[in-house]
């Protein structure tokens, strides 16, 4: 079969119709642009949530009285380490510290500079940090959200703190967290443990939570409530419930998102519908006369499913690769606060390259075939109508 | 003679049992040999467009028997029907029916693209096709450019690209100047005698004067 003459019939057809099918292309391709920057940001949300998950320990421990969390007494730590199969066992400082002049929250991690951190992400970070030039003083490392919010009060080299007890804290600014890890990191503040109790007004002899891994899998739920069963007044959250807590979230926007998005689609899809229905004369004619020439229903047909894929699939081809710029490369502004929006302080997110086939392929399913669909239907109907009919 | 065309007791009722229905054709009976010029003559409304759309299948009759080239074509199913305009029936529309934005050879090009050639055979009979109708010149000019007449012959060279045997034209002069008019009466004259059997449908008198071959019908409300 020659598919010469047909694809060249079909490209003049485009070509010299260029006015009428470029509105339908650019919907068509903001719309498809539009739902790849959001699957391609929930994508990448969830990946570098599951990074982030899988960088923690296997187990946070935390102290329960009168069903509020409280400081948790370190010397659970040597208990909890005194278990068989437990592994890595850390304790962990941190809280709130309310920034008056923005009227935004930081969060203050202390962590033991000395120990090995248990959390593999911040290890990395904190490889590259010279321990004895970080404690020669009161330092910290901040987020970039932080950053901003005590660059915009000239707080450029150091910040004080004023811990309950009624004392000032100047605490000097090291250096700011990367940007990969904003998403956890964009309103945190990292220092010395011990100076962190000060500010947080945690005792000495307490700490925030304790974490610890259990590198046995089939062991997990055993030491679980071996622990559980020794102190009545703890909660244990597994590295799998942050997991399907996180999940939760994103699929809760992502639902509120698709919703609107789907009436979107819907609508787009009923104005082609309604725009092929109620066919102008010229494009009816046109069937008309291709079928007094001896073209058959399925030759028109065939005709205006390659005339439209061209059109969609250009569209999405396009589409797909401005939403990977938009995402990838602009940090897709606007969009991202939709998904990110749940830190106290903005995070001025890169979102790292995530590109799943199965959503490409689910675009592609979603969008083109209903589409395409839409209007093949009322192309059938003309086509099956007597040619005098249509060129009237 | 081969008889190539047979129509017997043919009817054709629009929006039949409906408070508005028309009855078109009533019981034709015709017979057309091959190579034959018929003129069917007669005024707005007799039923002449309705008789060469039966011919050509672009609508199937209410009842009666249409034989054209062998084929009954009133019982073939679409793809058949289809198959049968495009190697047997060349079309001339009153008002051309020419893709006003392509060029001549693109909308001739569109007869032969059901037909599957490859680009040097198509070329060849576009080429060939032009030089009959004597409108080469204008081969790479778009058709919304044209004068009338030359649409004219750019909706023959169309009809013809295909080398059917019946040519059917409906009311082919109504948009000609008298010149062109009868331009394209010897152009049907040289249909003729490449052995075409060719039906027009007309109520235009310049036919009267012509010197051509042919057997005039005169149709009236449906009848003839």
């Amino acid at each position: 079969m020659n598919n010469f003459t047909f694809l060249n019939f079909v490209l003049l057809q485009l070509y010299t119709n260029k006015t009428k099918h470029f509105s339908i292309f650019l919907i068509s391709t903001i719309l498809i642009m539009v739902l790849s920057s959001f699957l391609f940001i929930t994508n990448s949300i969830s990946k570098d949530m599951k990074t982030i998950v899988n960088n923690q320990a296997d187990f946070i421990l935390q102290t329960i009285i009168a069903g509020k969390v409280v400081d948790t007494p370190q010397d659970l730590v040597d208990e909890i380490i005194s278990i068989n199969g437990v592994t890595k066992v850390a304790q962990r400082v941190y809280g709130k510290h309310f920034y008056e002049p923005a009227e935004h929250y930081f969060t203050i991690v202390g962590i033991d500079l000395y120990d090995k951190q248990i959390v593999t992400n911040l290890k990395k970070f904190m490889d590259k940090i010279d321990i004895d030039k970080f404690l020669s003083k009161q330092n910290m490392l901040i987020g970039s959200g932080v950053k901003k919010f005590l660059d915009e009060y000239a707080y450029f080299d150091y910040y004080i703190f004023r811990p309950p007890d009624k004392s000032m804290e100047k605490v000097y600014i090291y250096d700011t967290l990367p940007n990969q890890t904003d998403i956890a990191s964009s309103d945190m503040i990292i220092m010395d443990i011990n100076l962190a109790k000060t500010i947080l007004g945690i005792d000495e002899d307490h700490c925030s939570d304790i974490l610890f891994n259990v590198p046995n899998i089939d062991e997990r739920e055993t030491i679980k409530n071996k622990i559980r069963a020794r102190n009545f007044d703890i909660r244990i959250i597994a590295k799998e419930d942050l997991l399907r807590g996180y999940d939760g979230f994103l699929n809760y926007r992502s639902s509120i998102f698709m919703i609107l998005y789907l009436i979107v689609i819907i609508t787009f899809i009923l104005i082609i519908y309604q725009r092929y229905s109620y066919i102008n004369s010229v494009d009816k004619k046109e069937i008309g006369v291709l079928r007094s020439l001896g073209w058959s229903i399925n030759r028109v047909i065939k005709l205006k499913i390659v005339e439209n894929l061209i059109i969609f699939i250009s569209s999405y081809i396009l589409g797909v690769n401005l939403a990977y710029i938009f995402v990838f490369i602009f940090d897709a502004p606007l969009l991202s606060s939709v998904f990110l929006g749940f830190s106290n302080l903005s995070n001025n997110t890169s979102f790292i390259p995530a590109v799943d086939i199965a959503s490409l392929v689910l675009i592609f399913l979603f969008f083109i075939v209903p589409i395409i669909a839409s209007i093949l239907i009322p192309v059938w109907k003309i086509s099956i109508t007597e040619p005098t009919e249509a060129m009237r | 003679m081969i008889t190539i065309i047979k129509m017997e007791n043919l009817n054709k009722i629009f929006n039949e049992n409906k408070a508005n229905q028309f009855h078109a054709l009533k019981d034709i009976n015709l017979h057309i040999k091959k190579n034959e010029v018929i003129l069917l003559k007669g005024v707005s409304g007799s039923g002449k467009s309705t008789l060469l759309s039966i011919l050509a299948s672009f609508m199937k009759p209410t009842n009666g028997l249409v034989e054209v080239n062998g084929e009954f074509v009133a019982k073939l199913p679409d793809k058949h029907i289809s198959e049968f305009r495009l190697n047997n029936i060349g079309f001339i529309f009153q008002s051309f029916n020419l893709f006003e934005q392509l060029t001549v050879e693109q909308n001739i090009m569109t007869s032969l693209i059901p037909k599957e050639y490859t680009q040097d055979i198509c070329d060849k009979k576009i080429d060939d096709v032009l030089k009959l109708i004597n409108i080469s010149h204008k081969k790479g000019q778009t058709v919304s450019n044209l004068s009338g007449g030359e649409k004219q012959r750019v909706a023959i060279a169309r009809a013809l690209v295909n080398e059917p045997d019946i040519i059917l034209c409906d009311e082919p002069t109504a948009a000609l100047d008298y010149d062109n008019s009868l331009i394209f009466i010897d152009i049907i004259k040289q249909l003729q005698d490449l052995g075409k059997t060719i039906v027009i449908a007309t109520h235009d008198t310049i036919f009267n004067d012509a010197d051509m071959n042919c057997r005039v019908i005169d149709i009236k409300n449906g009848m003839i």
